[in-house]
């Protein structure tokens, strides 16, 4: 897809692949994915739209353009006329392809098969990593930001078991589900990961993720919709949170309020018929509420990764055992584990629970997250699942 | 004809001794003040002036100089007033010098010759030499505190005039007492639950470590603050006396008993600018909130919406107990040795410390977290969070232990700290923790695990053997340090989650 300029071609008129136009049309303000599936379809060539769009006249384009920029249209073409005056779609293109970043149009061989049948296919993936990635089965991880102990022990290891399974994650690299569920396809050895971001793909958001975002480019794909140095706009992630659907065999839930974003994937999902799963959580737990909600709503219950794989159909549903590894606590410590009720507590809550002096309480504490029983978090602890692979060994 | 009167001026909390010199001579008539007067000071000319003539007594139609001597120290305020006045008076022959012998005056006039109450009265007065010192009726009370001198008093100018000549006895004037104290009704009996805060409370207060409290509103965080202030010892005689010349000098009420005794709780609004909290002022340098909390609890209630420089402000006051405020024309060192006290809200939606129950974004979680610096951070040997009590706590829970019980263990813990050479446990040098505060050889392994893991710096690791020493003294067990004491301290230290939270992927 890298052509090039024409050999002996004239350096005014140098001859730019589609790919290179549909990207420049792409860094236009307020070009959003159906006004350019719109601008495409209304001309055979790219380079066409983005001639008709230099000029200011879009007349050509006929009534569905016109109809999706709104009564503000006037103001928009303008904005695009003087965008595009400004923009040097060769430029443009040659640093896309200095940065090594792919970019698949629909008219490509390889335009992901999972976007083809979409409702809202993207005209443009850019692609950081191997795009080969998208062959394997898929499953979605997706929850929120702010999420629990819990959560995070579940989605991590979902996504450690699923990527050993053969199963690629795909996920939006966010802060709290999202970064977990990544996080544990790369503690093994398995399927490449997948990451749709909202950003263009030298903007890493959150920073707080960088790592894990080269991790992913190394070892899988991380997808986008938008061109280099696009920054990571609100409006972005919806339009994400549609592709993470279109992607997915699966979608599991880990943890989500009920109005959370997360909730968002769910919606596209169901649009896309798209299998949806949820792990439940305590009925206590805010951002359990949305999950249990699906739950009751008929979602199919991810307890493990055997669950998902059998929803997929590459299980058996035989369960494996898990193995423990950890020192078992001492009586003492035994009772305040047992207090926990798997929920997080702070130490006054621990005291009264069993009875013993808060000091005795954080000393059994300190033993049990020495051991890997809890973790703590500022002044709350809350009891794992499973230690971390990763754990660092005092 | 001359007249040197002697008086007394304030800078800062201290009172110097200022010779007021009036010259009354032929010439132009008109009245000049000299000698670095302040624009208060100077506009002493028109009360001084229009006093004497209230009074039915006479301004010379003469040239009236009045030089205050030393004239280096600037002199601020109305508290030379009365001396001027009385010295013109001499100057004009109106009085015989010999009847002002030995006498010091202190007052602000008013226009009708009335006698008023001047800041500072007690530190004004301690500067005197003089045997008599003269000061209007609503200061005696503070002047007699010193105790030093006879105190003499008049309503206005004119009984004042009458007493020193001889012709009227000394008015008969009744010295009025500050009214008595409330007794203090913050008991910790009242406080149900919080096992955690409560025994931060007794160890903040047994070994002065700052504490730091992150709960959601409603927790109970001012409740605790204000009990934290009953659990303190009296103040010894030296800081008792230091704590009121802050008190007068600042024009706060004094506690009915003339000494501040009981420890102050200062509670400044959060919308407190740097110089009300620090001290200082334009031309007339005064204490500030941590002067005025010197001895006792400065509680900043909300601290994360206090200004970022006035916080950052305390930083230094906290390691030193003084405060040095500098201007152009005066450098003033204030006393500023306080237990800090500070609640704040987890993150700004205020329901962040449970995981998984904040709605705050980002970026403002971000921008809350700048608003405490680490180096301040830093400074709080103890911070915990408080959560609501349990409901079964609050509705059938049995009254704690009583604010006089635990006061009593923390009076113990102070007179061992004493045998230390220090006042507070808070304040041992590391040497001196090296030596008092050995470790046991389990709580040397705990500390290195924790060092290795990163949960603690250096400075943290001195801090937390500093609370552990406390600890030990609470239950009244003598070093080595065990770990039990250790992991405790450890806990009550926890990194606030508002800066660590969401670090984790």
């Amino acid at each position: 897809m890298t052509t090039g300029a024409s050999p002996g071609g004239a350096e005014t008129e140098p001859e730019l692949p589609a790919e290179a136009w549909v990207t420049a049309l792409t860094t236009l303000d307020g070009m959003g994915p159906a006004r350019l599936a719109a601008l495409l379809a209304a001309f055979d060539d790219p380079a066409d739209a983005w001639a008709a769009v230099g000029s200011g006249d879009l007349s050509v384009a006929g009534p569905a353009v016109a109809e999706l920029l709104g009564p503000k249209r006037e103001g928009t073409i303008e904005a695009w006329m003087r965008g595009a005056r400004h923009l040097d779609p060769a430029e443009c293109w040659r640093r896309h392809v200095e940065a090594g970043v792919g970019a698949i149009i629909r008219a490509s061989p390889s335009y992901p098969q999972a976007f083809v049948d979409d409702p809202e296919p993207p005209s443009i993936v850019f692609t950081a990593g191997d795009p080969d990635s998208l062959v394997g089965p898929r499953v979605a991880i997706v929850g929120t930001r702010d999420c629990t102990r819990y959560g995070h022990d579940v989605a991590r290891r979902l996504g450690a078991e699923l990527s050993s399974a053969g199963v690629s994650v795909v996920s939006g690299l966010a802060l709290g589900i999202d970064g977990a569920a990544h996080a544990g396809a790369l503690d093994v050895d398995g399927a490449p990961p997948i990451a749709v971001v909202g950003s263009g793909l030298d903007v890493v958001y959150p920073r707080r993720h960088g790592a894990l975002w080269d991790q992913v480019v190394q070892r899988g794909v991380v997808l986008s919709e938008h061109p280099l140095g696009s920054a990571p706009v609100a409006w972005h992630f919806p339009a994400r949170n549609r592709l993470i659907a279109a992607l997915a065999d699966v979608v599991v839930v880990v943890e989500s309020q009920e109005r959370g974003g997360s909730m968002h994937t769910v919606d596209e999902a169901q649009r896309r018929d798209v299998d949806l799963m949820a792990v439940p959580g305590p009925v206590t737990s805010p951002v359990s509420s949305g999950t249990n909600q699906l739950l009751a709503d008929g979602a199919a219950v991810a307890r493990d990764a055997t669950d998902v794989l059998v929803k997929l159909g590459l299980g058996s549903g035989a369960r494996r055992s898990t193995t423990e590894r950890r020192r078992a606590p001492s009586p003492v410590d035994q009772q305040v584990l047992d207090a926990f009720d798997w929920q997080p507590a702070v130490i006054d809550h621990l005291a009264l629970r069993t009875g013993f002096e808060i000091d005795d309480v954080a000393l059994a504490l300190d033993r049990l997250e020495r051991d890997g029983w809890i973790e703590r978090r500022g002044g709350w602890f809350e009891r794992c699942a499973k230690p971390e692979r990763a754990r660092r060994e005092p | 004809m001359l007249a040197t009167v002697p008086s007394a001026s304030l800078l800062g909390v201290d009172g110097h001794p200022v010779s007021v010199e009036v010259h009354v001579a032929s010439g132009l008539p008109g009245f000049t003040v000299v000698g670095s007067p302040d624009s208060v000071c100077r506009e002493a000319r028109d009360r001084v002036r229009a006093a004497i003539l209230s009074c039915g007594l006479t301004w010379p139609p003469q040239r009236v100089t009045v030089n205050l001597a030393p004239s280096g120290l600037r002199k601020g305020g109305a508290a030379l007033d009365l001396a001027m006045a009385v010295g013109v008076l001499v100057a004009s022959e109106q009085l015989a010098p010999e009847t002002i012998a030995d006498i010091a005056f202190i007052g602000e006039l008013g226009l009708d010759g009335s006698l008023r109450r001047v800041l500072g009265a007690l530190p004004l007065v301690d500067a005197v030499v003089q045997d008599t010192v003269v000061v209007p009726p609503p200061s005696m009370f503070e002047a007699a505190l010193v105790g030093r001198h006879r105190v003499r008093s008049a309503r206005t100018l004119r009984e004042l005039v009458d007493a020193l000549a001889g012709t009227e006895p000394w008015p008969d004037i009744e010295v009025v007492r500050p009214p008595p104290e409330a007794a203090a009704t913050l008991d910790l009996a009242d406080v149900h639950g919080h096992p955690m805060a409560r025994r931060a409370l007794e160890v903040a207060a047994a070994g002065g470590h700052h504490i730091l409290m992150i709960g959601p509103p409603g927790s109970g965080k001012t409740m605790l603050a204000q009990r934290l202030p009953g659990l303190l010892p009296d103040l010894a005689d030296a800081a008792a006396i230091e704590a009121t010349r802050i008190h007068s000098a600042a024009g706060a009420s004094l506690p009915a008993g003339g000494l501040v005794r009981r420890p102050p709780f200062r509670a400044p609004h959060n919308g407190a600018s740097s110089v009300a909290m620090i001290g200082g002022g334009a031309g007339f340098l005064q204490p500030g909130e941590i002067s005025l909390a010197h001895g006792g609890v400065l509680f900043l209630d909300e601290m994360g919406e206090f200004g970022v420089d006035v916080i950052d402000s305390l930083r230094t006051p906290l390691e030193e107990g003084t405060v040095r405020v500098a201007r152009a024309h005066a450098r003033v060192t204030f006393p500023a040795s306080f237990l800090l006290v500070a609640a704040m809200n987890p993150c700004p939606c205020g329901e962040g410390l449970r995981p998984g129950s904040c709605r705050c974004s980002d970026a403002s979680l971000l921008r809350y977290s700048r608003r405490l610096s680490g180096p301040l951070l830093d400074r709080f040997d103890l911070r915990i969070e408080v959560m609501p009590p349990d409901p079964s706590q609050i509705l059938r829970g049995q009254d704690g232990e009583s604010t006089a019980a635990v006061a009593e263990r923390v009076q113990a813990v102070r007179e061992r700290t004493r045998a230390r050479g220090v006042d507070t446990n808070a304040l041992l040098s590391s040497r001196a923790l090296e030596e008092v505060a050995p470790l046991s050889p389990e709580a040397s392994s705990f500390l290195e695990r924790a060092l290795r893991a990163g949960q603690l710096s250096a400075r943290g690791l001195r801090r937390v053997r500093c609370v552990a020493l406390t600890l030990h003294d609470l239950d009244a067990v003598d070093p080595p340090i065990s770990v039990k004491a250790v992991s405790f301290a450890m806990h009550l230290r926890v990194e606030p989650r508002f800066l660590s939270r969401r670090l984790a992927g």
